[in-house]
């Protein structure tokens, strides 16, 4: 305690020496704080994006595939291809329906990866529905009949409609995302999935115009089939609405803009039924623990499911990419930043130690000549090297709070300018976005599930443009730390040189 | 008078590139609580040295330093409480603290062995007193005194533990011949009046008026000078 005392008294008597190695110090651990509080903050963006993107999967069939089979297609004349369809099995058929399907034990084997947390199947089809009319579909069907281009397409009738199935209607990605929202009754369930059970979702303006109410029932005919036979009931279960986006009533999004409203959702087992295509699914969709997990699953997706190329796992690493890369490079930069301003401080305490204790070496042997231990040298130097350090980052810590966002601003601008050019170039040279970009091959720039949805392009950009530099608490234990290292390299100055000092050489010099 | 300190056939060599030095040749001597011991020589003599190893500043190469007939060349010694209760420096150049005041040089040995701060801020001030210490200067950084100033209060701090020897190193060697003569005058007093065993190392024949016992050190060997009848030799 009396070295302490001492030692605090004698940081106090050498103001001006000390207020020299402060400033230095200063300079240094306050670029070395803000260097840290940009890191942390990258860091801890990246993992709240891991949290939200990156972790995303789609089991489907593969576009090479998919081209392969076109392929094919156009290369057979179209009488042939009749009469071969005319002579169809019924095996035939089925493999003709499902050839664009993935078998759903392959989705069930691959949600057995321990990566996946949650998953989901999903089957989209158009499905005849008799006694109902989707309204302003047939307007629109009216209008092109009338006009310059003649009949309208003779895929397009106003008693079609597009059928989603799914596990559990709650989690249809639609509903999650709050594009479409349920105004009456209820989702259907898991149970539903499983025992099959006939109801369906319906849109609130499609509804209204065919005089539907929840509870009512409607007829669908299995695709392919006619007769009583191929008549199923489905129970309206719940009626929804759809969320008209900003930049739907900006009609700036196309791609999102559903003015005919006749998707019905429904349980997939029920959809896989009206598609005559049971036990197959569009695709299979995954979330799985981290971003981290992306190569072991594509690699447990390539040993045990991927069937040649018939099938592609489809993950949303590029979206990942195009959020976390500015914040990866930006928490790169300031991992360099602050271990060169660390070794400035290091070097800036070594250096002023060195010199403090060199012009004070007649002090020390002083003081051990008059009975003191290397203990209690130590001990004095210590709480004057403590001081020193102690004030300096007290002072860093202030001003890391004022100019750390700005730092994090700079950074991340500087990284957001290079991977802008770094993305324009790729798409210059390989048209499929960056070079290196993860799955963006397979991917073919289409975003995944659907459109507009939390991996749209817009809303990533809009969380890559800004790094919020939270002055967080662990960034106090960080520069606690920070003070202990610089003490301690600061005490090892007076620590060699004391143990090592001779009193009787120092005492005769004059 | 009682034997405080026996030297016997101490020696000690520094290595150096020109080669071995023997700065102490096998020296033999003995000092007495109350008396003054002078020891002259020239520069280079190795009478510092003698200094040092009689204050454990040095470690001896062989023979023996006994004080208080306990051998402080022994491993088992406790140099530390040694360097705090029995030996007190003063230096030719002082070697005070030049940040601190007088009345802080004088405390710190006191701080050192754990007295408590009342106790030292007393003995201090009685200490600098005695020097001729006044309370002004006793605030005064050792910087900003004269070095008359300077070793009065070099020699304060040597009694602030209240230690039975006081070695003293060319201690009139920066000062002028009135301060000179007044630093051996209390000096000569802390041996006559306080019973202390001063050992004072010098070039300065003139302090052998001083002296009870003197000696001269020439090439690390220690020779007896008859300095008077009244005195022993």
């Amino acid at each position: 305690m009396r070295s302490v005392k001492r030692g605090f008294r004698s940081f106090r008597r050498h103001p001006l020496r000390n207020l020299v190695v402060i400033l230095l110090l200063f300079v240094c651990l306050a670029f070395s704080l803000s260097m840290l509080a940009v890191k942390l903050a990258a860091d801890s963006q990246v993992e709240e994006v891991k949290q939200s993107v990156g972790n995303y999967a789609e089991i489907r069939v593969s576009s090479d595939y998919r081209m392969a089979l076109f392929e094919e297609e156009r290369s057979q004349d179209p009488s042939e291809r009749a009469a071969q369809a005319r002579t169809m099995t019924e095996e035939e058929q089925l493999e003709q329906r499902t050839r664009f399907l993935v078998p759903e034990e392959l989705a069930d084997a691959f949600s057995q990866e321990t990566e996946i947390i949650t998953y989901d199947k999903v089957l989209e089809t158009q499905i005849t529905l008799s006694d109902i009319t989707n309204t302003e579909l047939e307007t629109v069907i009216s209008l092109r009949e009338r006009g310059p281009q003649g009949e309208g397409p003779a895929a397009l009738s106003s008693n079609m409609f597009s059928f989603e199935g799914n596990t559990n209607g709650a989690s249809a990605s639609d509903f999650m995302l709050g594009s479409k929202v349920l105004v009456e009754g209820s989702f259907y369930t898991y149970q539903d999935y499983l025992d099959a059970a006939p109801v369906v979702l319906i849109e609130k303006t499609l509804a209204e115009d065919n005089e539907l109410a929840v509870g009512d029932t409607i007829t669908a005919t299995i695709s392919g089939e006619s007769g009583r036979d191929a008549e199923v009931e489905l129970t309206v279960l719940g009626i929804y609405e759809t969320v008209e986006t900003e930049q739907q009533a900006e009609g700036t999004n196309m791609e999102t803009f559903n003015p005919m409203g006749d998707t019905f959702y429904a349980p997939l087992s029920v959809v896989q039924t009206l598609n005559g295509t049971p036990g197959y699914v569009g695709l299979g969709s995954y979330y799985f623990d981290s971003v981290d997990s992306t190569d072991a699953l594509q690699q447990a997706f390539d040993a045990n499911i991927a069937d040649g190329d018939t099938y592609e796992l489809a993950t949303d690493y590029s979206d990942f990419e195009t959020i976390a890369d500015p914040l990866l490079k930006v928490g790169k930069t300031s991992m360099i930043g602050l271990a060169g301003a660390l070794g400035a401080c290091a070097l800036i305490i070594l250096l002023a130690m060195a010199i403090i204790i060199g012009g004070r070496t007649r002090e020390l042997g002083v003081l051990k000549a008059i009975g003191a231990t290397d203990r209690q040298v130590m001990a004095q130097y210590a709480v004057e090297v403590v001081c020193i350090c102690l004030v300096a980052i007290i002072l860093a810590m202030g001003i890391t709070a004022l100019i750390s966002q700005s730092m994090g601003d700079w950074l991340l601008s500087g990284n957001q300018v290079a991977a802008t050019d770094t993305s324009q170039q790729g798409i210059v040279a390989g048209g499929q976005g960056a070079p290196g970009q993860f799955m963006a091959g397979p991917m073919g720039g289409n975003s995944l599930y659907k459109e507009g949805g939390r991996f749209s392009v817009a809303s990533s950009q809009e969380q890559s443009t800004s790094l919020d530099v939270v002055y967080q608490g662990n960034l106090f234990l960080y520069g606690v730390l920070i003070l202990l290292g610089i003490s301690l390299l600061g005490m090892a100055v007076p620590l060699v040189w004391i143990t090592r000092l001779r009193p009787a050489r120092v005492l005769s010099m004059e | 008078m009682q034997d405080v300190l026996e030297i016997r056939e101490v020696s000690k060599t520094f290595r150096a590139k020109s080669g071995d030095v023997t700065a102490v040749d096998g020296v033999t001597f003995r000092a007495n609580k109350g008396e003054v011991t002078v020891i002259l020589g020239a520069s280079g003599s190795g009478k510092t040295t003698l200094l040092y190893l009689i204050g454990s500043l040095e470690n001896p190469d062989g023979g023996e330093i006994e004080v208080f007939g306990e051998d402080i060349c022994k491993p088992e010694a406790d140099l530390i409480q040694y360097r705090r209760k029995r030996v007190g420096f003063v230096f030719q150049f002082f070697n005070l603290i030049t940040a601190l005041t007088a009345l802080e040089n004088v405390t710190l040995p006191m701080d050192l062995a754990d007295a408590s701060s009342l106790e030292q801020h007393e003995r201090a001030v009685e200490l600098l007193g005695r020097m001729g210490i006044d309370e002004r200067l006793r605030k005064t950084k050792a910087n900003k005194m004269s070095g008359g100033e300077k070793q009065r209060v070099a020699i304060a701090r040597a009694l602030a533990n209240d230690p039975d020897i006081i070695l003293a190193d060319e201690p009139t060697g920066n000062l002028d011949t009135a301060t000179g003569r007044i630093v051996v005058d209390i000096l000569v007093g802390l041996a006559r009046k306080d019973g202390k065993c001063v050992i004072i190392v010098t070039h300065d024949e003139s302090i052998l008026d001083a002296a009870d016992w003197a000696y001269r050190m020439e090439d690390g060997k220690l020779e007896g000078i008859e300095i008077g009848e009244e005195r022993n030799l």
